[in-house]
């Protein structure tokens, strides 16, 4: 696999780009979350601007890679502004951070039009106000005001070429097609660039899909000398002719190569994990450990193999336990190298709440607590639509009106609040506002309506079912932030299938708080093994509190439910026995397992636990299997699927035993809506 | 002439035809690990190829009594739309191309039974084989639903106890 096929080689540079692109964007988003707070200051804080400056600036050099000029354009314009503002030209005003952010959401747009091969959205307006406020008149002569046409670009290119040819320079094409053999020597289409960079100036630089469909880096260069080493150029898979005219290259073929481009197969930059070197620098610490204890297996099994050998079994289990040592720390630096901070998705939350704010006449606050909090790629990527919808419900449903605010009293400005912390081997993200709460009549009588099925029960976790019930909406027409009937139910079935729990708290007229638990990596969990008779069932051990003897004379009845005393209060009892209608007789005492989560508590009465282990978690993805109280499946060597209980949504009170049901229905335990 | 080739299985005493483009592989039964909760036809799951997959019971889903699982009791393993789901049938062996021609559509063959499920029977020799429609029978659509508890209402012989197959 010296090579892979041509498209992955353009798939894969690109993915660069748009991971940087990302990156820089990320930065970007953080630095006007902190510029934010200089607002109205004649002087803003010079690093945050500093930064600011340096993102732009390297986001301009990476869109000019990829020939895409618009937001080359933009980025120097939002970079325009924010040089004026490190020398004191301008004070950071609502209405500059404004652009700004406008200027950021746009060109993140771009990046994924260009990914989807969709058309450009239009940036000249943004453009021209960046310009105005930082009074720049004239764009310089590197970024001409260029609306998406080629023609423009060419005509720009042919100015260019005029002035460079009247300083007396040389003109020079080079070509350059990224190789993965190349890559491994370092030569990049970055080096190439600054290869080139040290000779001259770099006046338009374009990518090309060539007829194998794989890429090609068209730079075009003015320089100030003709390097000597032309042929190493050559060797290193740069190919270097003069330049002759702009009119050489045929525009037709231009605009096609652009759309191929964009239009290819290629991966989303979700898939894309940077990763710090220290990190990987530990798994091939670990790696180097096993060699050496595989060297000393091979050692020991040789002398076993010897006639008359004798060899101590003391050392084989010795090696073996090393070897399980590094099994399980490798296993650890993979899932350390999945883990990203979820300020990935929350740095993008402020722009979300402006604009939703602005839209909708509210004052809004949001505050990030946690934003370090790490979480696997997977899930944080899975994450970010669930969390975008919160947040938008929250502003159209829960923030009220600055006058209803003053009329309850209440700060006229709103506080969302997003959260997030790990415990155990979990990851708890909360979303919440200090609105008018959810109106849980107002949505019962919504659902009936439009005939839902209603519990008798009005607790906050019959609320959250009913408003995650797909096609329940609290609106009759659909606004622009939230309203479409789907979001609830959307968030609920992403959160399921990531293996977390969605959990809510709303009182009226103080606020609403979503929790979401998520796990803090898909793969791995650890895990009690237990068993109801021949049942064998695994709970997650970052939920069990403490296990203890069932005393069947302690039981008592409450309202049908069984419950045992613990500590200082009761703690309802569920039986794993019922949850899977066992009725074979007891031969022993049983255990409860006290579990407990943010929701609440349970005693979970089980004949046997088995032990610990760590185990693979499998997903169950199929709607006919994805059932309440279940929250995957992993298995013990024997191929036999080991059903993983949702300890959250047990102890949350949403699913509960119910051993006294009328006969007929196998449903083995209730959900309560 | 179009020739299509089928898994033929049995189900309480008829022959049922699969197309074999729609079957990942057929295996033995060995263990269903039970779930609560489920519709009653899902008698739990069974791991196929890494993933966790339900293992629905067909005689339940087509309202017929439950029976033990025996050594012939065979899973066939269906994949529709990217989606697998293992089918408890009580025997397969057969592999067998169905000609076209042989094929009628249900409407004009059998009148009054419950034809949701199938999409034509075709006639081998004196062999009438019903061919299944794999979507609709994994459909979870409320309609589906209500018709399979009825049909658990008709038949109280199925039992409320979850099973745990064995060979």
């Amino acid at each position: 696999m010296s090579s892979g096929p041509p498209q992955d080689l353009g798939a894969d540079f690109l993915d660069d780009f748009y991971a940087e692109c990302d990156e820089h964007l990320t930065a970007i988003r953080h630095g006007l979350t902190s510029l934010d707070h200089s607002v109205g200051r004649a002087e803003p804080d010079a690093a945050v601007v500093e930064k600011l400056f340096r993102n732009f600036h390297s986001f301009k050099g990476n869109a000019a890679i990829v020939g895409l000029r618009p937001a080359e354009e933009l980025a120097h314009a939002a970079e325009d502004f924010l040089r004026q503002l490190s020398r004191g030209g301008a004070m950071v005003s609502t209405k500059g951070l404004d652009l700004l952010m406008s200027a950021t959401q746009r060109l993140e747009q771009m990046v994924a039009s260009h990914r989807a091969g969709e058309n450009l959205p239009n940036a000249t307006a943004l453009c021209d106000a960046l310009r105005e406020i930082s009074g720049t008149d004239a764009p310089p002569a590197t970024t001409q005001s260029v609306p998406a046409s080629e023609d423009s670009v060419q005509a720009t290119l042919e100015s260019k070429v005029e002035v460079a040819r009247a300083q007396g320079k040389t003109l020079w094409q080079f070509r350059f097609s990224p190789h993965r053999d190349l890559d491994l020597r370092g030569v990049n289409v970055n080096s190439v660039r600054q290869r080139i960079a040290r000779y001259g100036e770099i006046l338009q630089s374009t990518p090309h899909v060539d007829s194998a469909s794989s890429i090609v880096f068209e730079f075009i260069a003015a320089l100030n000398e003709t390097p000597a080493d032309l042929a190493a150029w050559e060797a290193d898979g740069i190919h270097v002719q003069p330049f002759e005219s702009v009119a050489r290259e045929p525009r037709p073929e231009q605009s096609d190569a652009s759309s191929d481009t964009a239009a290819g197969p290629f991966v989303a930059p979700s898939h894309v994990v940077r990763v710090d070197l220290s990190r990987l620098d530990e798994l091939m610490r670990i790696t180097g450990e096993m060699v050496i204890h595989r060297a000393r297996l091979d050692d020991q099994i040789s002398r076993l193999l010897r006639p008359g050998a004798q060899t101590d079994p003391r050392s084989l289990q010795e090696i073996s336990t090393a070897l399980a040592r590094d099994l399980r720390e490798l296993r650890e630096g993979i899932m350390r190298v999945r883990l990203v901070p979820v300020s990935e998705i929350f740095s993008r939350m402020p722009f979300v709440v402006r604009d939703l704010a602005r839209d909708s006449n509210k004052q809004i606050r949001l505050t990030l607590t946690g934003q370090q909090t790490e979480i696997d790629k997977y899930i944080v990527e899975r994450l970010k639509d669930p969390l975008l919808h919160l947040v938008r419900n929250c502003i159209s449903h829960g923030i009220e009106l600055p006058d209803e605010r003053t009329a309850a009293g209440k700060d006229l400005q709103a506080t969302i609040f997003l959260r997030a912390s790990t415990t155990g081997d979990s990851v708890l993200i909360e979303m919440g506002d200090d609105g008018r709460g959810i109106d849980a009549e107002f949505v019962v009588r919504r659902a009936v309506e439009q005939g839902l099925p209603i519990s008798s029960e009005l607790n906050p976790n019959a609320i959250l079912n009913l408003i995650c019930q797909p096609g329940f909406s609290t609106r009759s027409e659909t606004d622009r932030a939230a309203g479409r009937g789907v979001g609830m139910s959307v968030v609920q079935s992403v959160v399921r299938e990531l293996g977390g729990t969605l959990a809510l708290d709303s009182t009226p007229g103080k606020g609403t708080r979503f929790s979401l638990r998520l796990p803090l990596t898909l793969a791995i969990a650890d895990v009690f093994i237990v068993s109801a008779n021949e049942l064998i069932c695994a709970v997650p051990q970052s939920f069990v509190q403490e296990v203890l003897p069932l005393e069947p004379d302690a039981i008592r009845r409450i309202g049908g439910t069984e419950v045992i005393p613990y500590r200082d209060g009761i703690l309802p009892l569920f039986r794993l026995r019922d949850m899977f209608r066992i009725d074979a007789a007891l031969t022993s005492s049983q255990t409860v397992l006290v579990l407990r989560s943010e929701r609440g508590s349970i005693g979970l009465a089980v004949d046997r636990i088995h032990g610990q282990r760590e185990v693979v978690v499998r997903a169950i993805r199929d709607p006919l299997i994805q059932v309440p109280g279940v929250a995957g499946a992993t298995e013990l060597g024997d191929g036999r699927p080991v059903l993983i209980l949702d300890a959250a949504e047990l102890t949350s009170g949403v699913v509960r035993p119910n051993p006294g049901e009328t006969p007929g229905a196998r449903n083995t335990f209730a959900v309560a809506i | 002439m179009p020739t299509e080739t089928f898994v033929l299985f049995e189900l309480a005493g008829t022959t049922y035809g699969l197309p074999s483009r729609e079957v990942q592989h057929i295996e033995m039964l060995d263990h269903v690990t039970p779930v609560p909760n489920t519709i009653p036809s899902v008698e739990g799951v069974v791991f196929s190829r890494g993933q966790v997959i339900p293992a629905m019971n067909l005689r339940v889903r087509f309202g017929f009594p439950r029976e033990e699982h025996t050594l012939k009791t065979r899973l066939i393993v269906v994949q529709v739309h990217r989606r697998s789901v293992a089918l408890i049938v009580d025997a397969a062996r057969e592999f067998r191309p169905i000609p076209e021609t042989a094929i009628r559509p249900i409407e004009e063959t059998i009148a009054g039974i419950n034809n949701n499920y199938l999409c034509g029977v075709a006639q081998l020799g004196d062999r009438l084989i019903l061919l299944l429609n794999v979507d609709a029978v994994l459909n979870l659509g409320e309609a589906n639903r209500v018709a399979e508890s009825a049909a658990m209402a008709r038949t109280p012989s199925v039992s409320d106890q979850p099973v745990t197959a064995s060979v």
